[in-house]
C-alpha cells in the first residue's frame, strides 16, 4: 500500500513545524521529512523535537549531504535519534545543492562517490564496528561509537541524474526523487531498475519516494496561486533536458531565471505557465490531486511526499489531504 | 494562573471553535519571536495529547495568542457571541 509522507523546510519557528508534524501523524501520514539547509533551523534539532512529540510517524533528514556534515557525524546524529525513537528513523542522503555549497565555500567533490562512501561509512558505524575506511573522498581510522546502536536504519538516496538514480537503486533502501509528473517518475524508475537488477533485488524492495510540489484547495485557482512561486523556482532550477521533456519553452524558463536573479518576483511568478504548473506540481482540488497522485503511483512510486507549498493554509490543507485524499488510497 | 481562571468562563460548546481560531492566529503569526519556548512546549504537549480544547489547553493558547496577536485576539473575542466576557476579563 502506498505510503504518504510530508516534507517541511524548517524556516519557521520550531513550534510551528512541530505542530504540523504532530498534525500529520494524527491525520495518517506515514513519513515526515525535514530538509537540511544551513540557513534554516537545524535539521537534527527539528527532528529531535519531532521525535519527542510524536509516537508513530517515521522521520529523517530529507536530505542531508556529505559535504556540510561529515558522514561520521551523520551516523552519530541518526543513531542518537534512533535512541529517542527506536525504529522510526531513516536517513535521507544526497549530494547536496551546488549553489548552497558554493556559498559556504564547500566544493562538491565527486558527488556520486561521496554519497556511496557516506552510506558505506554510515552502515558500518551503525553496525557498531570500528571503521577504518580509505575512500576517494572520505577516510576514517578506527572510528567507533562509545554507545550501542540498535538496528539497521533504512537509507534513502536523494537522486536526480541517471548515475545517481542507478546507484540509489543498487545501494539504497529507498530513493528520493523530485518529481510531480509521471514523465519524471518514468525516467527515474527506468534508471533505478537498472541498479536494482544488478543486485538481484526487485523494484518493490526499494521505497521509490516522490517529493512533489503539492498544493490542494477546494478552489483550483487558489491551489494554483499557492503553487506558482514554488513552480517558478523549480522551473528556474531545472536543466534544459528536463524542461524539454515537458515541452516547456526554454526562453520562458530563461525569463523566469533572469527575473528571479534580479529579485523581480512579480515578473518571475507572472511568467509561470500552465505547462509549468502541470509539469512541476501536483495541484488542484482534492479530486484533481487524487488523479495526479494515481498517475504517479502507476508510474512506479511507493511513497508520495506532499511538499511545499502544501496549500494556501498548511494546517487546513493537511486536514483536507487527510479527509479527502489519503482515504482514497487506503481503501 | 490568570488564564486558567479566565477560560472557565468559556461555554463548553465554544471551546472547539475558539481553540481552532487561536491555533490559526498563532500559526499565521509573523511574531514568532514573541512566543516563550516553555509556552510553545506546553501547547505542543497539549496538542499531542489532543487536549487543546480543555481548560489547560485553551489557557495556553489564549496566553500565546494575547502575546503574539493581541489585537486580532481581542477583536475576535469581542465580536464572538458568548465570548465578550472573556475579552473583558483579559482587559482587566
Amino acid at each position: 500500500m502506498v505510503k504518504f509522507g510530508i516534507e517541511f523546510r524548517p524556516h519557521e519557528a520550531y513550534w510551528k513545524t512541530i505542530y504540523y508534524a504532530i498534525q500529520a501523524e494524527k491525520r495518517g501520514f506515514n513519513n515526515l521529512w525535514i530538509t537540511d539547509h544551513y540557513n534554516n533551523r537545524n535539521v537534527y534539532v527539528t527532528l529531535t523535537a519531532a521525535a519527542l512529540y510524536t509516537k508513530k510517524i517515521v522521520f529523517g533528514p530529507g536530505v542531508t549531504n556529505p559535504y556540510l556534515i561529515n558522514p561520521v557525524v551523520t551516523a552519530q546524529s541518526i543513531a542518537s535519534l534512533n535512541e529517542l525513537a527506536p525504529g522510526r528513523v531513516v536517513l535521507g542522503i544526497g549530494a547536496g545543492d551546488k549553489t548552497t555549497l558554493d556559498s559556504i565555500g564547500l566544493e562538491m567533490e565527486k558527488p556520486l562517490t561521496a554519497v556511496v562512501e557516506t552510506i558505506e561509512i554510515f552502515r558500518r558505524m551503525l553496525e557498531g564496528k570500528s571503521v577504518t575506511f580509505e575512500g576517494e573522498v572520505f577516510k576514517t581510522k578506527g572510528t567507533k561509537f562509545n554507545f550501542k546502536t540498535k538496528e539497521k536504519i533504512p537509507v534513502y538516496v536523494g537522486a536526480q541524474g541517471p548515475k545517481m538514480l542507478e546507484t540509489a537503486g543498487k545501494i539504497g533502501d529507498g530513493v528520493l526523487i523530485n518529481a510531480s509528473h509521471p514523465k519524471d517518475v518514468d525516467y527515474a524508475v527506468d534508471c533505478i531498475k537498472k541498479g536494482v537488477s544488478e543486485t538481484g533485488k526487485k523494484l518493490t524492495d526499494v521505497d521509490v519516494t516522490a517529493y512533489t510540489s503539492f498544493s490542494v484547495h477546494e478552489s483550483p485557482e487558489k491551489a494554483t496561486e499557492a503553487a506558482v512561486p514554488v513552480v517558478a523556482f523549480i522551473t528556474a532550477g531545472s536543466p534544459n533536458v528536463v524542461l524539454e521533456r515537458h515541452g516547456i519553452d526554454l526562453k520562458k524558463a530563461d525569463k523566469i531565471r533572469g527575473a528571479l536573479k534580479t529579485g523581480d518576483f512579480g515578473q518571475a511568478f507572472g511568467s509561470v505557465s500552465k505547462e509549468m504548473i502541470e509539469a512541476f506540481s501536483v495541484c488542484g482540488t482534492p479530486d484533481m490531486c487524487i488523479e495526479q497522485t494515481n498517475r504517479l503511483l502507476k508510474a512506479g512510486i511507493s511513497q508520495f511526499v506532499v511538499g511545499s507549498p502544501i496549500g494556501t493554509n498548511v494546517r487546513k490543507s493537511i486536514d483536507l489531504i487527510s479527509e479527502k485524499i489519503i482515504p482514497h488510497f487506503k481503501k | 494562573m490568570a488564564y486558567q481562571k479566565i477560560v472557565k468562563a468559556i461555554p463548553a460548546k465554544k471551546r472547539e471553535s475558539l481553540s481552532d481560531k487561536l491555533v490559526d492566529f498563532l500559526l499565521k503569526s509573523k511574531k514568532e519571536d514573541k512566543m516563550p519556548s516553555d509556552l510553545a512546549n506546553t501547547i505542543l504537549s497539549q496538542w499531542q495529547r489532543g487536549s487543546l480544547t480543555t481548560e489547560a489547553g485553551l489557557a495556553a493558547l489564549l496566553e500565546a495568542a494575547v502575546l503574539l496577536e493581541p489585537e486580532k485576539t481581542m477583536e475576535f473575542l469581542e465580536q464572538e457571541p458568548q465570548l465578550a466576557d472573556v475579552a473583558k476579563a483579559l482587559k482587566k
